[in-house]
């Protein structure tokens, strides 16, 4: 095979492989963790020190009510769509969910159970995170304010 | 018993060119390592509410005793006696590295210029009593054209 064969056939591969990680990952992970959002960056520090500005989680759905417990970290949608806010379950009311920030002095609004996205993918306990990972979200919504 | 002795290569031209290259980022880097502003940062966590206690000294980024909720302030001057604009970012390192917050960075000083960078410190709910939260902060000062 020529060098140049060969150099085109690399970076073939090269390519093949970069394109599946980039397309195929979030599919995968979609698949895997039953949600349509299996990642999400931390833009704030209200989740301090488990998680930090800049951290990249994994979210866990297809979660029932029942499955939820306090202290669990979940996901939810604002109703205005006011984005997506990480917090720790604080308490359950019923079919109603309050969470808090870890950081935070005061507990968030009362949600609906239909609110809840999922919740963080953990491993001992500890939510699984990347740090700075979600940086590149982070600037982009800083870019838009 | 024979040894082989094979006759020393001579560089090429291009190979003096990339190593002169090198050698001269390395030593740029140096400069800019051993220039850079080098502080200890700390700040320690009392138990209470609204209790801020100080620490004057100009050795240290030291933000002296706070209780939750409470936040302290401390700002450092550069001066840019350089007939050329200084690029300066700041690096922060250790416990302390996520709570300490800037007004700026990434930012430039015109030539024979000062400023000021504004760091703050605000002390979650999610702090731990009793603890020092410390590590290192790193002006990094970077001559430009």
């Amino acid at each position: 095979m020529s060098r140049a064969a060969r150099f085109i056939l690399n970076l073939f591969v090269y390519l093949a492989i970069i394109g599946g990680l980039i397309f195929g990952l979030p599919r995968f992970l979609t698949w895997a963790l039953e949600t349509p959002y299996p990642m999400a960056a931390i833009t704030s520090g209200s989740m301090w020190p488990v998680l930090n500005e800049g951290d990249l989680v994994f979210i866990q759905g297809g979660r029932k009510l029942e499955e939820l417990k306090v202290g669990d970290i979940i996901v939810w949608r604002g109703t205005e769509d006011r984005g997506f806010t990480i917090h720790r379950v604080a308490r359950i009311n019923g079919s109603q969910i309050i969470t808090k920030g870890d950081a935070n002095f005061n507990e968030d609004q009362p949600i609906e159970f239909d609110q809840v996205v999922g919740r963080a993918l953990t491993f001992r306990d500890r939510p699984v995170h990347i740090p700075h990972l979600g940086s590149i979200t982070v600037l982009a919504s800083n870019w838009k304010k | 018993m024979e040894e082989l002795i094979q006759p020393k290569k001579k560089l090429r031209l291009i190979d003096k060119i990339v190593l002169a290259v090198l050698l001269l980022v390395f030593l740029f880097a140096f400069y800019v390592t051993l220039d850079a502003n080098k502080y200890r940062a700390l700040v320690r966590v009392v138990a209470g509410e609204g209790k801020v206690g100080v620490n004057p000294t100009d050795q240290a980024l030291d933000f002296g005793d706070l209780s939750r909720g409470t936040s302290a302030v401390r700002r450092v001057a550069i001066e840019n006696g350089l007939p050329l604009s200084l690029y300066v970012f700041a690096v922060r390192t250790g416990s302390i590295r996520t709570l300490v917050k800037l007004d700026k960075n990434y930012f430039r000083i015109p030539p024979r210029s000062s400023d000021k960078i504004e760091f703050s410190v605000y002390m979650p709910a999610s702090a731990e009593i009793d603890r020092v939260y410390d590590g290192r902060v790193y002006l990094f000062k970077i001559p430009m054209p």
